[in-house]
C-alpha cells in the first residue's frame, strides 16, 4: 500500500517537473528525492534513434573521405614486453655481425645456384637447337641468293589470291626469263584449256622443288595464295611469290630475287635509332585536336635507312603521311647477324600528341 | 594501469581513424554520451543539444587528421570542440557577451562530476529491461502521460507507474554502484 502511494507521489512530482522543468524540486523524503534527481537528468535524455542516426550520418561522410596516405605511426610497445627486442625503441633491435654475414652468405650461395642452373638450362637448349633442323621462325634468303658477281639481287615479287590467310609454305616454281602463268596454291580452274607451267621471273638457280607450290618463307600449312592480288602467291601484287611486287620472289619489285629480310631475334639484333626528328602535325589533325600513334612497317636496310615504309595502324587526317615523311628521314644503326649488317623488318610507332 | 591500457587503446583507435575515417565510428560510440551530456548540461534543450552534438562530431571527423596525441583522453579534445561550438552558437544567436563568458567560465570551473553522472545514466538507460526502458522513453523523451502510455501498452496506469518507479530505482542503484 505504501508502495502504491510512493508510485503516485513519484508520478505527480514527475508530472510537475515535466510541466515546468526550471522550477525547483519540491522537498520529498530522501528516497523520492533521489529518484527525482534521476528523473530530472532523464528529461535531457537523448532520443534513442538520434545516436544511431548520427552514427549512420558520420559513417556515410567518412566513407566519402579518402584514406590517409600518411605513414602509419609505429605502434606503442610496452617496454616490459620483450625488452631485448624493444630495448631502445621499436625498430632498433641490434643486429649481430655474424648473423648478418651468415645471412649474406646463404643468399649469395642461393643466387649463384640459381644462376648456374639458368646457364646450364640455356646451354642445353642451345645444343638441342643446333642439332635440330630449322623449320620455322626467321628464314634468311641468304641460301637462295646467288654468289656475288653472277646475279645481283635487286627486285622481288609477290601477289596473291586475295585470300583471308597469308600464303602457305611450299617451294618456288621454276624460275624463268618470262612469266606466262603465275604460280597458285589453291587451284580454282581444274580444267584449263591451255596448260602452261607456272614460273617466276628470276635466274634459274636450280632450287629444290616439290609438288606443292608456295612461299618458302611461310610457316603456314593451310593452302592459301595469300592476301595479295593479281595472281601469284604472296601479300602484295603481281604474279610472283612473296612480299614484293611483280613476278619475282621476295621483297622488292620488278622480278628477280629480292633481298632477304630478317626479323629481330634468333641471332639478329634489333636496329637502334640514332636520329629521329619529330614528325610534323597535319593542319587537319591539329584543327581537330586529333592525337594518337601511327604504326608503320619498315625495312631497315644495312645502311641504316628505312625502306619500304607501310602503314600498319592508321590515324588518318594526314598523320599517316606525316609519319612516313618523318620516318624516311630517320637513321638507324642497322641490325646485325653474325656481326654483319642485315636488312630487318620492324614496327615503328610514331606518336602524335598536341600537349 | 587500466587507465594506461585504455589510453593506449584509445590512441590506437585514433591512429586508425586518422588513417581510415571509417574507423571513427568506434571513437563516436565511446564518446557520444559524454559529448551529449556536456552540451545538454549547458543548453537545457534536447533538440539544440542534439544539433550541437552532431556538429561537434562532424567537426571532429573532419579534423581528426590534425589531432596530435599528447597523452590526454580523446574526450578532452571533443569537449574543447564542444565548448567552441557552444560559444559560436551563442554568438550566432546574438546572446550577450556576458553570457558567453559565463558559459566558458562554467566550462572550466564546473567539475566533471555532473557530466559524468549523466553519462553513466544515459548509458544505463540503454541497458534497462525493455518494458522499463519503453516507459522511461515515453515518459521523459516523448513526455506522454501515464494514461497515454498505459493505453499504448495495453496495461493499467498502476502497472505503468510501477514500471516507471522500478526503472528509476534501477538506474539510481546502478549509477550509484558505478560512480
Amino acid at each position: 500500500m505504501n508502495n502504491i502511494s510512493t508510485f503516485d507521489q513519484l508520478d505527480q512530482a514527475i508530472e510537475a517537473m515535466i510541466a515546468s522543468p526550471e522550477a525547483p524540486l519540491v522537498k520529498h523524503d530522501p528516497q523520492l528525492a533521489e529518484l527525482l534527481r534521476v528523473a530530472s537528468d532523464l528529461l535531457q535524455l537523448p532520443r534513442p534513434d538520434f545516436k544511431m542516426h548520427l552514427k549512420t550520418e558520420l559513417e556515410w561522410v567518412a566513407s566519402a573521405r579518402p584514406l590517409s596516405t600518411a605513414p602509419q605511426p609505429k605502434p606503442v610497445v610496452d617496454p616490459d614486453i620483450l625488452p631485448s627486442l624493444f630495448r631502445n625503441a621499436y625498430g632498433t633491435y641490434p643486429v649481430r655481425r655474424i648473423h648478418f654475414a651468415a645471412s649474406l652468405a646463404v643468399h649469395a650461395a642461393a643466387a649463384v645456384l640459381v644462376l648456374a642452373l639458368g646457364v646450364m638450362a640455356v646451354k642445353e637448349t642451345a645444343v638441342k637447337q643446333a642439332t635440330k633442323p630449322v623449320s620455322g621462325g626467321v628464314v634468311s634468303l641468304a641460301e637462295y641468293i646467288p654468289p656475288v658477281g653472277t646475279v645481283r639481287p635487286h627486285g622481288g615479287g609477290g601477289g596473291g589470291g586475295a585470300d583471308m590467310l597469308d600464303p602457305s609454305k611450299g617451294s618456288l616454281p621454276r624460275p624463268a626469263n618470262a612469266q606466262i602463268t603465275p604460280p597458285i596454291v589453291v587451284i580454282r580452274n581444274l580444267d584449263p584449256k591451255l596448260k602452261i607451267e607456272p614460273t617466276i621471273v628470276a635466274p634459274n638457280l636450280h632450287l629444290p622443288q616439290t609438288s606443292q607450290l608456295g612461299d618458302p618463307l611461310s610457316g603456314l600449312m593451310t593452302p592459301s595464295d595469300g592476301r595479295g592480288v593479281g595472281g601469284g602467291i604472296g601479300s602484295n601484287a603481281g604474279g610472283g611469290v612473296g612480299a614484293g611486287t611483280g613476278p619475282g620472289f621476295g621483297p622488292g619489285n620488278g622480278g628477280n630475287f629480292g633481298d632477304g629480310v630478317f626479323t629481330v631475334g634468333n641471332g639478329v639484333s634489333a636496329p637502334r635509332v640514332i636520329y629521329d626528328p619529330e614528325p610534323e602535325y597535319s593542319q587537319e589533325a591539329r584543327a581537330a585536336k586529333h592525337q594518337g600513334t601511327v604504326t608503320l612497317w619498315a625495312i631497315i636496310a644495312p645502311d641504316g635507312r628505312p625502306r619500304e615504309l607501310r602503314v600498319e595502324r592508321s590515324l588518318g587526317m594526314g598523320l599517316d603521311e606525316k609519319a612516313i615523311e618523318a620516318v624516311r628521314t630517320w637513321r638507324f644503326e642497322p641490325a646485325k647477324k653474325d656481326g654483319r649488317p642485315v636488312p630487318v623488318m620492324i614496327e615503328v610507332e610514331v606518336s602524335f600528341h598536341l600537349y | 594501469m587500466n587507465a594506461i591500457a585504455n589510453l593506449a587503446d584509445e590512441r590506437l583507435l585514433i591512429e586508425a581513424a586518422q588513417h581510415d575515417p571509417s574507423r571513427f565510428a568506434e571513437l563516436y560510440e565511446s564518446n557520444f554520451h559524454r559529448v551529449y551530456a556536456f552540451v545538454v548540461r549547458r543548453v537545457h534543450d534536447r533538440t539544440e543539444a542534439e544539433d550541437l552534438t552532431a556538429e561537434v562530431f562532424h567537426q571532429a571527423l573532419s579534423n581528426i587528421g590534425r589531432f596530435e596525441w599528447r597523452g590526454v583522453p580523446f574526450a578532452a579534445w571533443l569537449l574543447r570542440i564542444a565548448a567552441n561550438t557552444l560559444a559560436d552558437r551563442w554568438q550566432r544567436v546574438s546572446r550577450n557577451q556576458e553570457l558567453q563568458a559565463d558559459v566558458l567560465e562554467d566550462t572550466e570551473a564546473e567539475t566533471e562530476e555532473d557530466v559524468e553522472r549523466r553519462v553513466i545514466l544515459f548509458q544505463l538507460v540503454e541497458r534497462l529491461p525493455a518494458d522499463q526502458r519503453l516507459v522511461i522513453v515515453r515518459r521523459f523523451i516523448d513526455q506522454r502521460s501515464v494514461r497515454e502510455i498505459a493505453h499504448e501498452l495495453g496495461r493499467t496506469e498502476g502497472a505503468v507507474k510501477q514500471l516507471q518507479f522500478r526503472g528509476l530505482q534501477g538506474l539510481r542503484d546502478k549509477a550509484r554502484s558505478q560512480s
